[in-house]
This record gives C-alpha cells, sequence and structure tokens, in this order.
C-alpha cells in the first residue's frame, strides 16, 4: 500500500527543471542563443514558483518541514532517521541544485553573448565589461551543476541498490511509506494557482528589464 | 602511365594551388593578430552599439562611433582570411573549414560588410528604428558566419 509522498506542482517543478537544464544545455551549445535565454527564464519562473511553495504548498515541499541542521543529519547518517519526504542529508542536495542554479539564472540574467547580440533581460543594469564577466562564471558555473547532477544521480542509483527506488515516486507521487509516520498534508490547488500567477509576474518583471522597465 | 600521370595531377593540382597561396610565417603571424585585434574591436563596438539600441532614449552619437568603427573594420577583414591562417598555423578560433569551402565562406564575408555599410548608412541618420533594423541584419551576418566558422572558445 503506498502514500502520497510529492504532489503535483513539486513533481512538475522537478521534471520541468531537469528537461530545461538539458535543453539550456543544449541550445547555447548549437548557438540557438534566443531559446538559450527563454528557457532560463523559464528556469527564473520555476525557482520562483518552487521557492513560494516551499513557503506554503504541502508539507513534504515545504523547506521548514525538511531542511535540518547537523545533529538531524548526523542522525540519519546513523540510520536512525524515519520520516516522510526529504531526509536531512536529502535536504541539503535540494538546497545545493535549486543555489547553484538561482546563481547560474543570476549570472545569464546580467550576462551578454561574446557578440554582442544577445543579452541578459537585466544586462543592460551592469557595464559591459561586467555582462562579459558574468558570461565567463556562467559558462565555469555550469561545471557545478554538472558535477551537483552527478552526485544527485549517483546517489539515487546508490540507493536503488541498497533496494529503495527514488524516481518512481517522483513520477507517481507515491511511495511505501510506514503507516505510523504522519502522511504528507497536501498543499490546496489555489494557493498553488496564485504562486505561479506571482512567479510569471515576477518573471515578467525581469524580462522587461526590471526596477523602472529597463533604462 | 597515362592514366597514373593523370590521376596524379589531379590530386597534385590541389595541392600546388594550395603551396601558391601559402604566405610567409611572418604574414601570417601578423594576419591572424590583426584579425584577432580586429574583432574584438567589432564586438567591443557591436557591443555599445546594441546597449544603446536597446534602451529607451539611445545616445545616437555612440551608435554612429561604433557604426563607423565596424566599417571601418570591414574594409580589412577582407584580407583576414587569406590561405596558410588556419588552426594548423597557430591557434586561432577559425576553423579549416573556411578554406575547404572559401566560395561560401567569402559570400558570407560579404554579406557581412555590405551589411556594416548599411548599418553605417542608417546611423549616419536619425531614424532610430532604421538603425535598429540594419543592426538586426548586421548581426545575422555575424551570426551566419562564426554559428558555421568559428570554434567554440577554448574551456577557461
Amino acid at each position: 500500500m503506498t502514500q502520497r509522498v510529492w504532489d503535483l506542482p513539486t513533481r512538475i517543478v522537478h521534471w520541468f527543471l531537469a528537461a530545461l537544464i538539458a535543453f539550456s544545455w543544449w541550445s547555447v551549445t548549437y548557438h540557438h542563443t534566443g531559446w538559450h535565454i527563454w528557457s532560463g527564464i523559464a528556469i527564473l519562473t520555476l525557482l520562483i514558483f518552487r521557492l513560494l511553495w516551499g513557503l506554503v504548498g504541502s508539507s513534504t515541499a515545504r523547506f521548514a518541514n525538511f531542511v535540518r541542521g547537523p545533529r538531524a543529519i548526523a542522525s540519519f547518517w546513523r540510520g536512525s532517521w524515519r520520516g516522510i519526504g526529504h531526509d536531512p542529508l536529502g535536504a541539503l542536495s535540494v538546497l545545493a541544485l535549486f543555489g547553484a542554479v538561482a546563481v547560474q539564472v543570476g549570472l545569464g540574467l546580467i550576462s551578454q553573448d561574446e557578440d554582442g547580440l544577445y543579452a541578459g533581460p537585466l544586462a543592460r543594469l551592469v557595464s559591459s565589461d561586467t555582462s562579459d564577466s558574468a558570461r565567463d562564471l556562467h559558462e565555469l558555473w555550469f561545471k557545478v551543476i554538472l558535477g551537483l547532477v552527478a552526485l544527485h544521480i549517483a546517489a539515487i542509483l546508490y540507493y536503488r541498490l541498497r533496494g529503495r527506488k527514488l524516481t518512481l515516486p517522483m513520477i507517481t507521487g507515491r511511495a511505501a511509506i510506514d503507516p505510523d509516520i504522519q502522511p504528507m498534508r497536501p498543499g490546496k490547488w489555489w494557493i498553488a494557482v496564485i504562486c505561479v500567477v506571482v512567479a510569471f509576474g515576477i518573471a515578467r518583471w525581469v524580462v522587461a528589464g526590471a526596477p523602472p522597465f529597463g533604462s | 602511365m597515362r592514366i597514373a600521370l593523370f590521376a596524379a595531377t589531379l590530386i597534385l593540382a590541389p595541392a600546388a594551388a594550395l603551396a601558391l597561396a601559402v604566405i610567409s610565417p611572418g604574414d601570417a603571424a601578423r594576419i591572424m593578430h590583426d584579425r584577432h585585434e580586429g574583432m574584438e574591436a567589432i564586438g567591443k563596438a557591436t557591443k555599445a552599439a546594441s546597449r544603446e539600441l536597446q534602451g529607451a532614449a539611445p545616445d545616437v552619437a555612440v551608435v554612429r562611433q561604433s557604426a563607423g568603427i565596424i566599417g571601418g573594420m570591414t574594409r580589412k577583414a577582407s584580407g583576414w582570411f587569406l590561405a596558410g591562417t588556419g588552426p594548423n598555423v597557430a591557434k586561432t578560433r577559425a576553423k579549416p573549414e573556411i578554406w575547404q569551402d572559401p566560395k561560401d565562406f567569402t559570400a558570407k564575408l560579404h554579406n557581412f560588410q555590405m551589411a556594416a555599410n548599411a548599418f553605417n548608412a542608417a546611423a549616419a541618420g536619425g531614424d532610430v528604428n532604421a538603425m535598429k533594423a540594419r543592426f538586426a541584419d548586421l548581426g545575422g551576418t555575424c551570426k551566419a558566419c562564426h554559428d558555421k566558422y568559428r570554434a567554440p572558445e577554448e574551456n577557461h
């Protein structure tokens, strides 16, 4: 008997993020810089939504419920953690991935391409030299994201070898959970709608060139 | 015997043509240096023009100056891609394909030169929308060559 563990918004964010990271790499590698920029803006929208959903969404999506201190991580390491959703060590992985992607989006927003033909929507808020440096860092930072993605996949494979399947629950949203563990409290659908609207609104504002809509 | 001679001619003729085109190592180094510096200057001017043209109130003087720099550089660009200035000679992002399909490359280079002149002419006028349109055309000609004939930036 399985129980709900990941709600639909959390799963959508997860798989869209994975797909858009791949698409961002592909589009910029094959000179579709315009698509690359829109992919980054889509990722920005996902990040804003996930941040909001992490405050007011389902219990397993909320940062307050899964981001834990070193003591909880140590207890998890000793094997005495029991719960639903992200374990205390996995929480660090979640934070690292979202943090690294947020840095990458921030760098991309102020970057310009080496020929001066494409620029992130906020590039004109900084100098041309800063935009060039941001692009160099943006390229370099991708290696950090690749490293974290590799770690993420390695952890999933490790659990798989020990008999725990993590990928299927991220698709179906359900997993076998001990009956004595408090089940997931689902978030309200209309709160998810508000989060989507706010995320699109902020992303739209960034696309316009932010503060007074560019300069 | 005659067939062998014919075959040898077929193989050697293009090689002889390339050999004729070979330039001295000093010339090659100078051309590649000028090419690199010239492309850098074009890139810098393009960025300056782009920043103005994207803004609500473009500084036309900056656009004109950039268009002038790009126009001047394109006139020199005809001498930047002589045979013997490829990656087999020294470190460059210019791909060998440039010299494998010189007809296509020369046509693209010509498009770039024409577009730069058109942008320069538009910048000399006062119509910002015309400048934006010619700038977009120019960008397209940069991209046409760079996508096909420029190797990726080396990893930092």
